[in-house]
């Protein structure tokens, strides 16, 4: 198994604000803070790669306290140069948000070849929230993502220039310089929630399939469509096309880890993603189809989880280094994952890296048997 | 779409959440007229149609109708979203209409005023933002909360975020178009609307399509066809009287 190690990069307060997203003001966000928090989060994903992560992930926010990356790219740009081996996987740009997708060709183009090929491009279409935040019409959702990323994807593989003439966006001229350093062009990673659209529009190009905070059993069920809709497409998918992100907390022993993750996992899940109702659903962000099949089997907001509810789901792993090596073997052997995106989150900078050292000794060298593998050959693109 | 009465022709456009409803308004106007009450697509359980992707595409859908039900002229009545498709229709083909009434329409871009946005409220925030009498927004609660009633409400919502998402409910062209209204025009406004304030959007109306008269109906939000409906049917009959009558 390959393991990345994810970053929110969340700014944690405790608020009374009915919504972390979109309207809660700005005024809780304290600069120097700040300042703080993005220099050891920083510190926390060099030393995921001194310690043996195979990769490193940032990701795209907008308007909240969860995630305080607006642009990744601008994250990955800093990680480019003070890291030498791991790749670094931006998952994702949000396609749709951008009125000049270009631009995220030219930037992905731009880390790729100055990290000597270590880019791997997640195109996603941004949460519903973010169309609140950015004002794009969520109808257009779906065709301004599909629309994007045929551009990018083209703008990376032809040579320009050379016109394009789409519905949302229109160029005379496609010619971005600099070209990207890995052929035909970065891996393209697909984090979703499982919509059946995306799933079948990723499985057909080989781009791996990244699921986000979900429970296991949703886990297995998206795995498994994804699988078939390779098979329909004529090849059966490799393990290193199925990704996971699940909170992991490690510590000496279990009840310790399950005292951290009570609190600071929960914190992710019941602040973090804590939002006014209306921000969930904007009309047309999803299929009607897709949503009568939401409707049918109506999942509990983020902000209501218990944390036994959690547990029992399996939406985070937490306990001792044997507990947490039994618990990812459901993932690593029955689902069958190949990727692992997980983050630490620990009380303090100085108790995060020690629970990175933790995993990375007594944890990850249990899983290395595909250690010779490039878990990017052959898939996402 | 819904049809009764006796009587000139009228064709009435309804707002966010009014398609699929015979109400008091329509009743009351069916004793002079003979109403046509149709459902924008995707609203009030009609189908939902793609190809709409801006309100002059609902303008001229409703050009087709006039066509399709061989109606040279008719009086136009078009409330909050349906007035401002009704303006549309207005600044495109005036000769089409009989008279014009707009009852709190939204549409233009206003000076000092940015409608609140109404994708982000919750019912109770939409129920106190677009009513005076929250008790006149009974008329309009979903039969139930099932997952059908959810998904047509989702199939509504869709089809006026793909119109008014952004802009939030106006075109930027319609404004300066409304010089080439020449239709008589009557401005109905509810004198407690939260949404579309009558300082500056009721007053903005009047001002900007020739020769509009304005009635402002004291009782009234948003909605004022629902909230005093036999006032503001006795307005539009009157206005239609002097202009084109009622037989």
């Amino acid at each position: 198994m390959k393991f990345y190690y994810f970053h929110l990069m969340p700014y944690i307060i405790d608020h009374d604000a009915p919504s972390s997203w979109v309207t809660l003001s700005n005024r809780h966000y304290d600069p120097a803070v700040g300042h703080r928090l993005y220099n050891q989060y920083l510190d926390q994903l060099e030393e995921a790669e001194r310690l043996g992560w195979d990769g490193l992930c940032v990701n795209e926010h907008h308007q909240n306290c969860y995630g305080t990356m607006p642009s990744p790219n601008v994250m990955a740009a800093m990680l480019v140069r003070r890291t030498s081996r791991a790749k670094i996987a931006i998952l994702g740009n949000g396609l749709p948000l951008r009125e000049n997708p270009l631009r995220i060709a030219e930037e992905i183009a731009m880390l790729d070849v100055t990290s000597g090929g270590r880019i791997i491009s997640g195109f996603v279409r941004g949460i519903s929230a973010e169309y609140f935040s950015t004002a794009v019409n969520p109808t257009h959702s779906r065709e301004r993502f599909y629309e994007a990323a045929e551009l990018i994807l083209r703008s990376w593989t032809e040579e320009g220039p050379f016109p394009f003439d789409g519905r949302y966006y229109r160029y005379p001229y496609v010619n971005p310089w600099p070209r990207p350093l890995q052929k035909p062009h970065p891996p393209v990673w697909c984090p979703s929630q499982g919509s059946s659209e995306t799933v079948e529009w990723a499985a057909k190009r080989r781009f791996p399939y990244l699921m986000v905070f979900t429970p296991i059993k949703r886990i297995a069920q998206i795995y498994g469509e994804y699988r078939e809709a390779c098979e329909r497409n004529g090849y059966k998918a490799s393990r290193y096309q199925l990704t996971v992100n699940v909170p992991i907390v490690v510590a000496e022993n279990d009840a310790k880890a399950r005292a951290l993750a009570e609190k600071h996992v929960m914190w992710v899940f019941n602040v973090g993603l804590r939002m006014h109702p209306p921000f969930w659903r904007p009309p047309g962000y999803m299929t009607e189809a897709s949503l009568r099949r939401l409707l049918a089997n109506p999942p509990k907001p983020p902000s209501e989880l218990g944390f036994e509810e959690a547990d029992r789901e399996g939406y985070l792993i937490y306990g001792s280094p044997a507990t947490v090596r039994d618990k990812l073997r459901v993932f690593s052997d029955e689902l069958k994952a190949g990727i692992l995106c997980s983050g630490m989150t620990g009380p303090s900078h100085e108790q995060t890296l020690e629970m990175m050292q933790l995993f990375a000794e007594e944890v990850m060298p249990h899983f290395r048997d595909d250690a010779r593998i490039d878990e990017t050959a052959g898939v996402g693109r | 779409m819904l049809q009764d009465g006796t009587g000139s022709p009228l064709l009435f456009l309804h707002g966010a959440g009014g398609g699929g409803r015979w109400l008091d308004f329509q009743a009351l106007l069916a004793k002079d007229f003979t109403v046509y009450s149709p459902s924008h697509p995707g609203h009030g359980g009609s189908p939902a149609a793609e190809w709409i992707e801006h309100i002059s595409d609902l303008a001229f859908h409703y050009l087709d109708l006039l066509d399709a039900l061989g109606l040279a002229r008719a009086h136009l009545v078009g409330a909050s979203l349906g007035g401002w498709i009704a303006a549309e229709i207005a600044t495109m083909a005036s000769h089409r209409l009989a008279s014009l009434v707009l009852i709190d329409p939204v549409g233009i871009r206003m000076d000092g005023w940015i409608y609140p946005f109404l994708f982000a409220m919750d019912i109770p925030e939409i129920v106190t933002t677009v009513f005076h009498n929250p008790m006149a927004a009974l008329a309009l609660a979903p039969p139930d909360q099932s997952a059908e009633t959810l998904a047509l409400q989702y199939r509504q919502g869709t089809a006026i975020a793909r119109v008014a998402w952004n802009p939030h409910l106006y075109d930027p062209l319609l404004r300066r178009r409304l010089g080439r209204v020449t239709a008589p025009t009557l401005v109905c406004w509810g004198a407690h609307d939260k949404l579309a304030p009558l300082a500056p959007c009721g007053e903005t109306w009047a001002r900007e399509v020739p020769g509009a008269r304005l009635r402002v109906f004291a009782d009234s939000g948003h909605v004022p066809h629902l909230e005093e409906p036999d006032a503001v049917a006795a307005a539009v009959r009157e206005f239609c009287q002097l202009h084109g009558g009622l037989a």
